[in-house]
């Protein structure tokens, strides 16, 4: 189980290059810088053509994969062979974007958790292919404005509802799941702390919003992230073999109507849209409170 | 005649040059909008061209050697060589808040400056400069009529958004300075950006300034840069201008309102 760190606990050490290429207020950054600082000096780190490669100027050892597919299959090799070497210390950790998660590279890493790859997969998770442009992945929320669901007349954006891509995770009984966002720093840190030392198949999925994609004022980066929290639109939770439990509870969810509102990429939205979103955040909410304490299934 | 624009991700060059295009072949004249695409983010340098003549143009290369260079960030000079390639009594329109001999340009060519920043602040509401440039441009090179390009903006938007941007391209073309002659001023020194010590300062619109006195800290705005510009010394979080590209962050996570947002004085 996992435990907030107080930030007063953190050192000054740093793995990353100040000042990158990404954009103003990238929240993905964020997730990179605090990934290096906290699996530290043993991490040897994964990334794909995501935009991670703008924002990861990290010191520590990087293999870079042309194709989204096969981040799970390089890791899994990088995994087994620094076993074989006897490098128990060395952590294999991947730095890579939802559509190379939870499209493109989903068989990779549906593969490595079945076979429980000895691996710390970490998805930062902006809701779209912002690389190339904001094309929609299956992580982005229903009736998002994105390049391939535009608004329009015969538009309402995003047909299809967020992939449950963490609970889908889960059901492959690996050792640890959890959701975080860049939002509660003290609730991410410690879940990566617990997942770092802990043997077989890792995943966190990092809630970090990309200004230039949803369309809202980068300051508010960190805003949208709590917001998306305390809304429900993305609890707070993880699955430590096989238990589930929730790690942030709001004591009253907010509306989702205000987070929605405030992003361009949902201005269109009418009330009857947002109800539906309400309704669905509701019921995935009630459920987890359900599961809360026992097994996710 | 062949123009290169200048600008960063987010202030619309690309969207800028296809009005400006669109509103000249409005006046008859034959043009072309030629965006430059790359993995250019938010905030980056960006570059995009125009060519417009009085015949049909057949030639489809980029520009190398541009009649004029219309720049959307006051600061952009300072790491990209913006007047490279610019021909001998060419023209430059920058957005620049002070007068076309300090804009830190200098050359044999003509410099005309209008505050884009500061009209789209005032009546956008949000640092894009790209149709503002527009009404200066139409003023400094009188090519294309206001008309043609208020009918541009309507085809690219509607409702509030074109009456704001409307309003934009009309301040700034009252606004524009005349272009002065800058063949006697000493050019201030293009730094490129080194690996690995990047200096991003002047991606800052804004500046987040630091109350020491109210810092608790409690080491947020630390864990929150996405730049890593903010270290903690004796307790009290610092800033390291260099590292910063201004985006709020910080400014916005303080609990205790320690760190306020001031437009960057240029
Ligand atoms: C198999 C494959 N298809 C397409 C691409 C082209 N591509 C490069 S980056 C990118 C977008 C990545 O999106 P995501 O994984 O969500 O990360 P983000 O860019 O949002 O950080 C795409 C489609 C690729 N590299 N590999
Ligand atoms: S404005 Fe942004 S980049 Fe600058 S110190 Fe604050 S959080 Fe960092
Ligand atoms: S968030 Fe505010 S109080 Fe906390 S360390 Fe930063 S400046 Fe100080």
């Amino acid at each position: 189980m996992s435990k907030p760190v107080p930030l007063s606990k953190l050192d000054e050490k740093e793995f990353i290059v100040p000042a990158n290429s990404a954009c103003q207020g990238c929240a993905g950054s964020i997730v990179a810088r605090i990934v290096s600082k906290v699996i530290g000096e043993d991490m040897v780190r994964q990334e794909v053509a995501c935009c991670g490669p703008a924002f990861g100027n990290i010191t520590q050892p990087v293999f870079y994969g042309e194709v989204f597919e096969g981040a799970g299959a390089m890791m899994t090799g990088f995994a087994r062979a620094f076993n074989r070497l006897g490098r128990d210390d060395i952590r294999v950790t991947g730095i890579i974007g939802d559509g190379g998660t939870t499209d493109i590279g989903f068989q990779g890493l549906s593969a490595s958790a079945e076979r429980n790859e000895d691996m710390l997969w970490v998805c930062y998770d902006n809701e779209a292919y912002m690389n190339t442009g904001g094309q929609r992945s299956s992580a982005t929320t229903k009736f998002a404005a994105t390049t391939t669901t535009p608004v329009g007349e015969f538009s309402r954006g995003k047909k299809e509802r967020k992939k449950p891509l963490p609970i889908l995770v889960g059901v492959h009984r690996v050792p640890y799941m959890a959701t975080a966002s860049v939002a509660y720093p003290e609730d991410f840190i410690g879940k990566l702390q617990y997942a770092k030392p802990v043997k077989g198949f890792r995943f966190i999925q990092v809630s970090a919003p990309c200004p230039t994609g949803w369309n809202y004022d980068p300051r508010y980066s960190v805003k949208v992230a709590k917001e998306m929290v305390l809304s429900g639109l993305w609890p707070l939770y993880e699955v430590v073999e096989g238990a589930l439990r929730i790690t942030y509870k709001p004591k009253e969810l907010k509306p989702v109507k205000d987070v929605l509102r405030s992003q361009g990429r949902f201005r269109h939205i009418t009330d009857e849209e947002v109800d539906e979103i309400q309704g669905e955040v509701d019921e995935f909410w009630g459920r987890l409170q359900e599961k809360d304490g026992g097994p996710l299934f | 005649m062949e123009i290169r624009f200048h600008g960063r991700g987010g202030q619309g060059a690309v969207t800028g040059v296809r009005i400006l295009a669109t509103a000249l072949f409005y006046d008859g004249k034959f043009t072309q909008g030629i965006p430059m695409y790359g993995t250019e983010r938010r905030g980056a340098p960006v570059v995009s061209f125009l060519r417009v003549g009085d015949e049909r143009i057949n030639e489809r290369d980029l520009v190398h050697e541009p009649d004029m260079v219309v720049v959307l960030d006051p600061l952009l000079g300072r790491t990209v060589p913006i007047t490279e390639g610019l021909k001998k009594g060419g023209l430059v329109l920058i957005n620049h808040p002070k007068g076309g001999k300090e804009t830190g340009l200098g050359g044999k060519f003509k410099v005309a400056t209008v505050d884009a920043t500061s009209i789209a602040l005032e009546v956008i509401g949000r640092p894009i400069t790209n149709t503002a440039i527009l009404g200066a441009f139409a003023k400094v090179t009188g090519m294309v009529t206001l008309e043609a390009i208020e009918k541009a903006i309507s085809e690219q938007w509607s409702g509030r958004v074109a009456d704001m941007n409307v309003r934009a391209v009309r301040k700034a073309y009252e606004m524009v300075s005349e272009p002065v002659d800058v063949s006697g001023v000493k050019p201030v020194d293009v730094v490129k950006p080194v690996p690995g010590d990047r200096d991003v300062s002047s991606w800052r619109l804004f500046k987040p300034e630091m109350d020491k006195g109210k810092c608790i800290g409690c080491r947020r705005c630390y864990i929150l840069c996405p730049e890593v510009a903010i270290s903690m010394v004796d307790n009290k979080a610092d800033i390291n201008y260099r590292y910063c590209k201004g985006c709020g962050i910080c400014v916005e996570e303080c609990p205790v309102k320690a760190i306020e947002f001031v437009q960057e004085t240029i």
